[in-house]
């Protein structure tokens, strides 16, 4: 990783150790870690001080694919089924076995229960919001923050926290990527982090016969060899001395404009984003839906390099004839998420990718009068795979008909430790917000150790 | 030691002098490596005093950091103070929370407290203490003796006194800080070891655990924080650029040259006073297209033309500078540039609300600025028109400045950092960590506003627009920790009274704009020498407080004082600046100066702004751009720095940094690089339009029947603001006539050029 490209692990860059072992933040530096360079307070100092130590640790190479439910999925027809409870809670699905013994997941699943020995849940999720777009920043940040009334993020999503502190693996593959988009309300996003920690949208469905990312595409009429001789030409013409600048912006800029010419004229993006390079028996397993190619798509952009791979799915807010909306959306979804899981473990990946489903909260456990079910975030499941997570895990556990935490609470923060931690993440990690407060990055959280 | 001490504290008549006795020693072997500073020895004393000792070294441990037990919740279920500004507090979360299990004064040394500290059981914060440490020692002496709470009777803290307070520190030496704490009881005691330091510019001078301070790779000023209990004290110093003899000589005759040229300019004295003091060289005067270009994209946010270049070059007059600055500041573009960044500083936020329904208003509020800057409003009218707003906000433009500022929250922090340079953000929930700021002047603040109300408006489910704004006859705000009543109060000073049918607002706006007002006129001299200097003279602008001292006193007072008595005549502080040697110098280091970021000892690059940037594509290329600006489309020629607001759909500007205009800080706008901006300018599909449109410069280029040489050297006036070297021109013209394809050969020089950091910086 080089040391201009802005998205550097903030426990590595510009620092050095001065003779009275004191970190010390360049200011080239702390233009790329957003750090002001006056009012350093205490707490960064102990920060990175903490940094510090971490330094020791070797780098790890694992990066996150999500499979965001946007809107809310169904957690008693999916992960944490109430089979003895009456129908109105139960459901319309029936309890299947699993590849772990004594774990029963939706009929719709089955796929994943093939590979639930790699899959572990967690079904005891609780926040304390019930509408979209706040319980979408709570559980994207970790936070609550915004309303209705004041829309505004304030927090920066997972995503772009991952790709702030551990940057992408091969430049210039971005480091945090949305397929489609983003959407989440508009809570995927980098906030005080900084614009170029927002994700890169590959603006296309990865399912389409002409798949093609807009923005890797050079503009109609503009040929490559064009390309060529603009470079050529620049490399002429922009000889403006670069030691004026002690910001360190210019150098910044030289290296985006070589990395997004080599993007749209080069072939490592093109490439990586080629998937019909995949074999087409393989592209079968995981799906010929809009699903299926995303996470195919997902996997091979973090082999080239991608830190966090967002898969926008959905919607799944079915307030409404619940089951029509889940037999169109689980099925793909579920052969999307185990052929993942499958794949990765045939390319001896799994270990450094970790799968984590999830949504903005649950639906309630008793069914409405429109055969659907409403918002819940008193009690729901996510799913997370690989990444060094224990298969088989269920962690947590709901009430006996669903509703509230039964057993072992986790907080959206408490995810959000679990995945920095697998990352490699320090969890000490803060970043300034606009008004220059050190914001933890899991304030109350923890990593689930029972999942580690 | 560590055993003559454990005696001790059987004997507490010994211990005394054992603890005083140890202080010296300890104080004398961090003197060893420095400069032998006097530290002071402790006075005679005889408890562990929970407030004056205990909570200091809290601090100096990290307990109570922001990132520890400090935050607002805690940390796995100890929460202390904020770096110790609640003591009372501190006492009960140590002694009586968690089942009085956090100490064990029966034997001290089996305290959760020392053995989380010294990591004798797990601790997530590491290990903070050794326990053959004084530190440790006195948290066992205070456990041993009862821990005893904050008493009435106990000495308080007054005073901590750092010597020396300043110095010039050469390259490559070490110097160590003493501080002395003053008591309630007139008693002293050296706390040096005791302090927690920080320096502002780690790079010129660090600063070790125990203030010994070491200067780094650069050189120009630095300021050190030290920090005991609720107490700050701040050590300033110069690292000048030049030590070695020949090398001074050479710098004390350049600067002896100018001392001769300058005539009676106070910012051209005062900053050579400075560069004296730094012993640093500046850099020569830039050549005339280079000002031109600069000026005219500092004041008016626009590229010369080629003709307005091949005038200015050709003109010879002595006053052809002032007359230019004289010329921009007249010009609309003026106006529209600062009504910008006057827009973004009030908050002109168009996101979050019905676009129909709201840009009516942020236009009337953006179109209210650009009329007021045009008019040169004095900038005291300016501020009190917005803050004293009241009436319809389709009537009265600047009330819808409380619009987007509705809550106590932002009513105090908006003001704070707009008018009076303050970040006291802070202050809302705890103690300001680095300034005097507390919860009572926050409120207090807050209290100015306590009696605004509001009525009518439109309202969807978001925030409503077109209100009334008037003034309550009563409305009150409390102390959110003492729940006592706060009177509307000045920042820092007096209670403003207002009786039911006055404004307190106005008796605010009074004292803020009053000439003498600490902070009004600083924060906006501080705010325009950065727009036209690449920094503030404090630095970042808007955070003023004692431990972020100005760089150059002398010359911020004098600014303030000349703008403040000269009615707040904003376009002549402009010209003042512009005007100075300073501005005008080349943005290339010399010897003698190469790293300075500080002295202005040359101009300090930027990239052009977003919306500036966007609108040089536009004016180079000669194709407008097209901005949707809610239910219909913008006039067609609209400019990026005429927009009402930021929530006018343009990728370009998003990615180079346009605010969302969230708060009251130009630090919202960034210039830091991203892969997204450079992926703009190579395949966006407005750079693109611009290049290909068919009434656009580049196509009329190609179809123009001079000569390749006679077009290139347009070409490269109207992109980069000067003549071409003949290298360049040579360069362009083989590869124009290696091409087939003429118009595509012309886009590929246009966008070469355009696409140069030369173009996208003001240098």
């Amino acid at each position: 990783m080089n040391q201009t490209d802005g998205t550097l692990s903030s426990k590595r860059v510009g620092q050095r150790k001065s003779s009275t072992g004191r970190l010390h933040v360049s200011r080239r530096h702390a233009l790329q870690i957003g750090v002001p360079l006056l009012g350093l307070s205490l707490s960064d100092m102990l920060r990175y001080e903490a940094a510090a130590a971490e330094n020791e640790r070797p780098a790890t190479r694992r990066s996150l694919i999500v499979f965001w439910t946007d809107g809310g999925l169904s957690q008693q027809d999916t992960y944490d089924l109430k089979p003895d409870a009456p129908s109105e809670y139960r459901g319309m699905y029936s309890p299947i076995q699993t590849s772990v013994s004594g774990t029963v997941v939706s009929e719709r699943l089955v796929h994943q229960a093939r590979v639930m020995d790699k899959i572990a849940l967690v079904r005891s999720v609780h926040h304390e919001n019930g509408i979209h777009a706040p319980s979408s920043h709570w559980m994207q940040t970790g936070y609550f923050g915004p309303t209705l009334a004041r829309n505004a993020a304030q927090k920066p999503s997972l995503g772009s926290v991952i790709a702030k502190a551990l940057g992408s693996h091969k430049p210039p593959m971005p480091a945090y990527v949305t397929i489609p988009k983003s959407e989440a309300f508009g809570y995927q996003g980098a906030v005080y982090l900084g614009k170029a920690y927002n994700p890169f949208e590959v603006s296309a469905d990865p399912n389409a016969a002409d798949f093609k990312v807009p923005n890797l595409s050079l503009p109609a009429g503009l040929s490559s060899g064009s390309v060529d001789s603009r470079r050529t030409l620049l490399a002429k013409f922009d000889t403006l001395r670069r030691d004026i600048d002690q910001a360190g912006v210019m150098d910044g800029l030289d290296t985006f404009k070589r990395q997004a010419l080599e993007m749209v004229a080069g072939d490592q993006m093109r490439a990586a984003f080629d998937i019909s390079a995949e074999d087409s028996a393989l592209r079968d397993r995981y799906g010929r839906h809009r699903y299926g190619q995303s996470a195919l798509l997902a996997r091979r952009l973090v082999e080239a390099g991608a830190r966090c791979v967002n898969i926008n799915t959905g919607n799944w807010d079915h307030h409404n004839d619940i089951e029509k909306g889940l037999d169109e959306h689980l099925p793909p979804l579920d052969q999307a998420i185990a052929a993942l899981i499958e794949d990765l473990a045939s390319r001896q990946m799994l270990n450094d990718v970790l799968i984590y489903c999830v949504g903005e909260f649950g639906r309630t456990p008793r069914m409405n009068g429109h055969a659907g079910r409403d918002h819940w975030s008193d009690c729901f499941s996510v799913m997370l795979a690989g990444g060094g997570i224990q298969g088989g895990r269920i962690v947590g556990a709901s009430e006996r008909w669903g509703g509230g935490v039964h057993e072992r609470l986790v907080s959206p923060l408490d995810l959000l430790a679990t995945i920095y931690k697998q990352l490699g993440v320090p969890l000490e990690t803060h970043f300034n917000d606009a008004s220059g407060r050190p914001v933890s990055i899991v304030g109350s959280g923890h990593a689930i150790h029972e999942l580690l | 030691m560590f055993r003559f001490q454990r005696k001790a504290r059987r004997l507490p008549i010994r211990m005394t002098s054992a603890i005083s006795l140890l202080t010296c020693c300890i104080a004398s072997l961090l003197c060893e490596s420095a400069n032998s500073q006097n530290v002071q020895s402790a006075t005679e004393k005889t408890t562990v005093h929970f407030g004056t000792e205990i909570v200091p070294l809290l601090t100096r441990l990290g307990c109570n950091s922001g990132g520890c037990h400090g935050k607002a919740t805690g940390q796995n279920g100890f929460r202390l103070s904020l770096l110790g500004f609640e003591p009372g507090m501190d006492y009960d979360a140590i002694v009586r929370e968690g089942r009085g299990r956090r100490i064990f004064p029966a034997a001290p040394d089996q305290s959760l407290l020392l053995l989380k500290a010294t990591s004798q059981m797990p601790h997530g914060g590491g290990k903070r203490l050794d326990s053959n440490s004084t530190e440790y020692q006195m948290l066992f002496d205070w456990i041993a003796a009862g821990a005893l709470s904050p008493g009435k009777t106990d000495p308080t803290l007054q005073q901590i006194d750092l010597t020396p307070e300043t110095q010039v520190l050469t390259a490559g030496s070490t110097l160590q800080l003493s501080v002395r704490a003053r008591f309630s009881d007139n008693t002293y005691r050296d706390v040096t070891s005791m302090c927690v330091y920080q320096s502002n510019e780690p790079e010129i001078v660090s600063v070790d655990t125990n203030g010994l301070l070491t200067t780094g790779t650069q050189r120009g000023l630095a300021a050190v924080m030290a920090r005991f209990g609720d107490q700050i004290a701040t050590f300033h110093t110069v690292v000048p650029f030049t030590s070695d003899a020949s090398l001074l000589e050479v710098t004390d005759r350049k600067l002896n040259e100018l001392d001769k040229q300058f005539g009676n300019s106070t910012i051209d004295r005062l900053l050579l006073q400075q560069w004296r003091r730094l012993g640093i060289v500046p850099s020569e005067p830039a050549d005339d297209a280079t000002f031109l270009r600069r000026a005219t994209i500092d004041i008016c946010g626009t590229l010369p033309t080629i003709a307005e270049v091949n005038e200015y070059v050709a003109d010879q007059s002595p006053d052809r500078k002032e007359r230019l600055i004289q010329r921009l500041l007249n010009r609309p573009e003026y106006a529209s540039l600062f009504a910008l960044k006057w827009a973004d500083i009030l908050q002109n936020r168009g996101a979050g609300y019905s676009t129909s329904q709201q840009r009516a208003g942020t236009t009337l509020f953006a179109g209210w600025i650009r009329d007021s800057l045009a008019a040169n409003k004095p900038y005291d009218q300016f501020a009190t028109e917005i803050v004293t707003a009241t009436g319809s906000q389709s009537e009265n433009p600047p009330a819808i400045w409380y619009r987007t500022v509705r809550k106590p929250t932002e009513y105090v922090e908006s003001v704070a950092q707009a008018f009076l340079g303050v970040r006291i953000q802070c202050a809302q929930c705890h103690h300001h960590p680095a300034e005097r700021w507390s919860q009572a002047d926050y409120y207090g603040l807050a209290a100015v506003f306590s009696r605004v109300g509001r009525k009518g408006g439109f309202a969807d489910a978001e925030v409503p627009t077109d209100e009334i704004i008037f003034v309550k006859s009563s409305g009150k705000t409390v102390h959110p920790v003492t729940g006592e009543i706060l009177h509307p109060t000045a920042l820092g000073g007096r209670v403003l009274n207002a009786g039911p049918y006055d404004d307190p607002r106005a008796a605010f706006a009074h004292w803020m704009t009053a000439p003498d007002n600490p902070f009004f006129a600083r924060t906006m001299v501080n705010r325009m020498w950065a727009h036209f200097m690449g920094r503030g003279i404090i630095h970042p602008i808007d955070d003023a407080r004692s431990t972020n001292p100005p760089g150059n006193p002398e010359l911020l007072d004098a600014l303030a004082a000349d703008f403040a008595s000269g009615g707040y005549d904003v376009k002549k502080l402009i010209r003042q600046i512009t005007n100075s040697y300073a501005y005008g110098l080349q943005s290339e280091p010399v010897p003698g100066n190469a790293g300075d970021s500080q002295a202005f000892a040359r101009y300090y690059p930027r990239r052009l702004t977003a919306e500036v940037l966007l609108d040089a594509f536009s004016q180079v290329l000669e194709v407008p751009t097209v901005f949707s600006g809610g239910p219909g489309k913008l006039p067609l020629g609209t400019r990026a720095i005429e927009l009402p607001d930021e929530n006018i759909p343009a990728s370009f500007l998003d990615v180079f940094g346009r605010p969302g205009r969230m708060s009251a800080c130009e630090c919202e706008r960034v210039d830091a690089p991203a892969l997204t901006q450079a992926l703009e300018l190579v395949n966006s599909a407005e750079i693109h339009r611009k290049l290909t449109a068919s009434e656009g410069y580049a196509a009329r280029l190609a179809v123009d029947g001079r000569s390749h040489a006679e077009r290139a050297a347009d070409v490269f006036v109207k992109v980069l603001g000067r003549p071409a070297q003949p290298e360049e021109l040579e360069a362009a013209i083989s590869f124009l006539s290696g091409e087939s394809d003429q118009a595509e050969a012309y886009r590929s020089l246009l966008w070469s050029l355009l696409a140069t950091n030369e173009f996208m910086f003001n240098h």
